[in-house]
C-alpha cells in the first residue's frame, strides 16, 4: 500500500466575471456570469514512503490545489485519495496530526511572541511529551541555527530565520509526510543550501516523506529523484529527473570567441549559429555528435581563441518541455 | 483512582481542552502587548459614560413626567451605576469579527489553521474569547476607577446585596460565553467571503441595540419587557448588571444565568453546524 495514493481527482472552482465593454462594473454589480476554471483534472499518482517528490509546474497549474486537497484543507469534486491510509478530509484531524505543512507565503507563527510561544504551543496542540518536545526542538533547533532565534519575536526575524522557524514548527510533531508549497522562495544562497541540505537529512535519517512545490529547479535537481510536473491541472510527466532531462534537453551549445571577424560559413553537424560579433554560438545535439568532435570542428574552421560548453541548465530544460507542452 | 486520572489525561478530549487553553493563553499574551490602544479605549468609554450619564440626569431631573424612571423600576443612583458597569464591560460585546480570524478568511491563512489537528470551531472559539480579555481588562479597571473617584452624582454606587453580587460574577462568566459563543456564530456566517461584511454587521447591531448597551432595556416600553427578558442579548450585560444593582432579586437569578447559558449553547450548536458545513464547500483565498 503507497503511501500516498490519488486516484483520479479532480476539482473546479467557480470564479466570477464582470461583463466587458461600456458600464461593464455597474453591469457587474447587477448581473454577473460565472465561468467554472477546472484546477484539477484526473490526477493520478502514488507516493511511497520516504521518497523526496518535487511537484513542478508553472504558476496556476493547480500545484497548491493538489497539495491542500492532500493536507485535508479542500474536498476535490470527484476521485479517492488515500494518505495514510486515511481520506484527509473525511478524517481530516486524525490525518493532519500525521502530517507537516509549510505553505511559504502564510506564517504559521505568532508575529507578535517570541518563537518559542508558537512552538509551544503546537506541543500542546500536537499533544507531544515534554520529554519528547525537547529533545526534538534541540534537535532542530541545532540543524537550523535557529537557537539564539528563540526568544526574539517574530517579527523581528528576517525572511531567511523566519522560513527556519516555520520548518522547525512543522516538523515538530515528527510528521510521517511533510509538504512543502516552496519552501526557498526568498531565501540568500547560503539559507537555501543549508535549508536543501537539512531537508535531505531529515528524508534520510527520519524517513520522512517529502513532497515540496517549487519553482526553482535547483531544488529539484538537489533534492528529488523523482520528479512530477502538472499543468493545467493535468498531471503531464512523472518520473525520475535524468529521464526528463534526456527527454526535453535543447541542443547543446558551444561558445568559441574568435580572434578576428569573419564571415559566416558552415559547420557540419551544427544546428543554428549564432554571431555576435567575435563571438559565436553553436547549437549541436549531444546526442548525435559528441563534444569534443564539435569542438574540433570548431577550432579546424575557425581561428580559435577560446571555447567554452555550455550545457542547458535544468530553468532552459522545463523551460522547453512547458513549451512544448504548450503551458506557456 | 491514578489509572482513571491517567485515562483522563491521556484521552483527547483532555488533550484537546488543554489545546485551546494554550491557544488562549497565548492570544492573552498577545493581546497584552497592546496597552497603549486598550488604554485609548478606555478613555472613550469614561467620556462616553459621562455623556450618557448627564443626559439621563437631565431627563431624570426636567422631564415632563418625573416620575416615568422610578415607574420602570429604576432611581437614577441605579442608572449610573448601570451606564458605569455597562461601559466597563462593553468589549465582551461582539462589535466586530476578530481582526486575526476575519484577516485568515479573507486571506486563505485558515488553510494554516486547518492543518492543526484541532477543531477548527473551538480553536478559533478560545481565540475569540482570549482576544476580548485584555481590552476587558483594561477597560473595566480604568472605567470602574474612574466611577468610584466620580463625584457623588455622578458616582457608581455598592452592589444592591452581597449574594447579588456574587449572582453577578456568575453571570458575567456566563455573558462571556454567550458573548463569544455569538461571536463565532458571526464567524460562521462571516465565512461565506462573497457576502461581505453586510450580514454579520447586521447581526452584531441587532445584538449591541438588544444588549441594552446603548439603553437599559428596563427603560424600553412596558409591553416589551417579556420579550427583552427572553431574548438572547439581554445575557450580554443587562442581566449581570441587573443583579449587581438589584433589579433583578437574588431569588430570579437561576432563571436569568439559565437563559444565558440556553442561548449560549443554541449559538455553540448552530455555529459549529454552520462552520462544518462552510468548511465542506471552503474555497481557499490566494493560492
Amino acid at each position: 500500500m503507497p503511501q500516498v495514493l490519488m486516484e483520479g481527482i479532480s476539482k473546479s472552482f467557480k470564479v466570477l466575471l464582470r461583463p466587458e465593454g461600456k458600464f461593464g462594473i455597474l453591469r457587474g454589480a447587477f448581473s454577473r456570469k460565472s465561468e467554472i476554471i477546472h484546477a484539477l483534472q484526473n490526477i493520478c499518482f502514488q507516493i511511497e514512503e520516504g521518497e523526496l517528490v518535487g511537484y513542478i509546474g508553472p504558476n496556476g497549474a493547480g500545484k497548491s490545489t493538489t497539495v491542500k486537497i492532500m493536507s485535508g484543507i479542500l474536498t476535490p469534486d470527484s476521485g479517492t485519495c488515500r494518505i495514510l491510509n486515511r481520506i484527509p478530509w473525511k478524517e481530516r484531524l486524525a490525518h493532519v496530526s500525521q502530517i507537516g505543512v509549510v505553505f511559504s507565503q502564510r506564517s504559521q507563527l505568532w508575529w507578535d511572541l517570541p518563537v518559542s510561544d508558537t512552538f509551544h504551543l503546537l506541543k500542546n496542540i500536537y499533544n507531544i511529551k515534554e520529554t519528547e518536545y525537547k529533545k526534538r526542538l534541540n534537535e532542530l533547533a541545532d540543524m537550523l541555527g535557529i537557537s539564539d532565534l528563540l526568544k526574539t519575536p517574530v517579527r523581528q526575524l528576517s525572511l531567511g530565520q523566519r522560513m527556519r522557524c516555520e520548518i522547525v514548527a512543522a516538523l515538530l510533531h515528527s510528521p510521517k509526510i511533510l509538504f512543502l508549497d516552496e519552501p526557498t522562495i526568498g531565501l540568500d544562497a547560503v539559507s537555501k543550501l543549508a535549508m536543501r541540505e537539512f531537508l535531505k537529512k531529515e528524508n534520510r535519517e527520519k524517513g520522512t516523506t517529502i513532497i515540496l512545490t517549487t519553482h526553482d529547479m535547483d531544488d529539484i535537481e538537489a533534492l528529488c529523484n523523482r520528479v512530477m510536473v502538472i499543468g493545467h491541472g493535468r498531471l503531464l510527466f512523472d518520473g525520475e529527473i535524468q529521464q526528463l532531462k534526456k527527454q526535453f534537453a535543447p541542443l547543446c551549445r558551444i561558445k568559441a570567441f574568435l580572434s578576428e571577424k569573419i564571415a559566416p560559413l558552415p559547420i557540419d553537424g551544427a544546428g543554428k549559429i549564432e554571431i555576435n560579433g567575435n563571438e559565436w554560438t553553436v547549437y549541436y545535439d549531444s546526442s548525435k555528435i559528441a563534444t569534443y568532435a564539435m569542438i574540433e570542428r570548431i577550432a579546424n574552421k575557425l581561428p580559435l581563441k577560446d571555447v567554452s560548453v555550455d550545457e542547458g541548465n535544468i530553468d532552459e530544460i522545463i523551460a522547453v518541455m512547458y513549451k512544448e507542452m504548450c503551458l506557456v | 483512582m491514578i489509572e482513571v486520572s491517567a485515562m483522563i489525561r491521556n484521552s483527547t478530549v483532555f488533550a484537546n481542552i488543554r489545546a485551546c487553553l494554550a491557544m488562549f493563553r497565548i492570544k492573552t499574551a498577545e493581546g497584552f502587548q497592546y496597552r497603549l490602544a486598550n488604554l485609548a479605549n478606555a478613555s472613550v468609554g469614561v467620556f462616553w459614560a459621562l455623556i450618557d450619564i448627564t443626559v439621563y440626569l437631565v431627563f431624570y431631573q426636567y422631564a415632563e413626567r418625573k416620575d416615568a424612571g422610578i415607574i420602570a423600576g429604576m432611581n437614577i443612583n441605579q442608572l449610573v451605576t448601570y451606564v458605569w458597569l455597562a461601559e466597563a464591560i462593553l468589549p465582551m460585546i461582539v462589535m466586530g469579527v476578530d481582526g486575526e480570524i476575519l484577516g485568515k478568511i479573507t486571506s486563505g491563512d485558515v488553510s494554516v489553521e486547518l492543518c492543526r489537528p484541532l477543531d477548527l470551531y473551538f480553536q478559533w472559539f478560545s481565540k475569540s474569547a482570549a482576544a476580548r480579555l485584555a481590552p476587558l481588562f483594561w477597560r473595566s479597571s480604568v472605567i470602574l476607577l474612574t466611577g468610584i473617584i466620580m463625584p457623588p452624582a455622578y458616582r457608581i454606587s455598592l452592589p444592591a446585596s452581597f449574594i447579588g453580587f456574587l449572582w453577578m460574577l456568575v453571570s458575567l462568566l456566563a455573558a462571556f460565553l454567550l458573548c463569544t459563543s455569538y461571536a463565532m456564530l458571526i464567524c460562521a456566517v462571516r465565512m461565506k467571503i462573497t457576502w461581505g461584511d453586510g450580514i454579520t454587521n447586521m447581526m452584531m447591531l441587532i445584538g449591541s441595540i438588544l444588549s441594552g448597551a446603548y439603553l437599559p432595556l428596563q427603560l424600553w416600553p412596558e409591553w416589551m419587557q417579556g420579550f427583552l427578558r427572553l431574548q438572547p442579548f439581554a445575557g450580554y450585560l443587562d442581566i449581570p448588571v441587573r443583579l449587581y444593582i438589584g433589579t433583578i432579586s437574588p431569588e430570579r437569578a437561576i432563571s436569568s444565568v439559565s437563559i444565558q447559558i440556553l442561548w449560549s449553547v443554541v449559538f455553540i450548536i448552530s455555529g459549529k453546524l454552520l462552520m462544518a458545513k462552510r468548511l465542506r464547500t471552503i474555497v481557499i483565498q490566494g493560492g
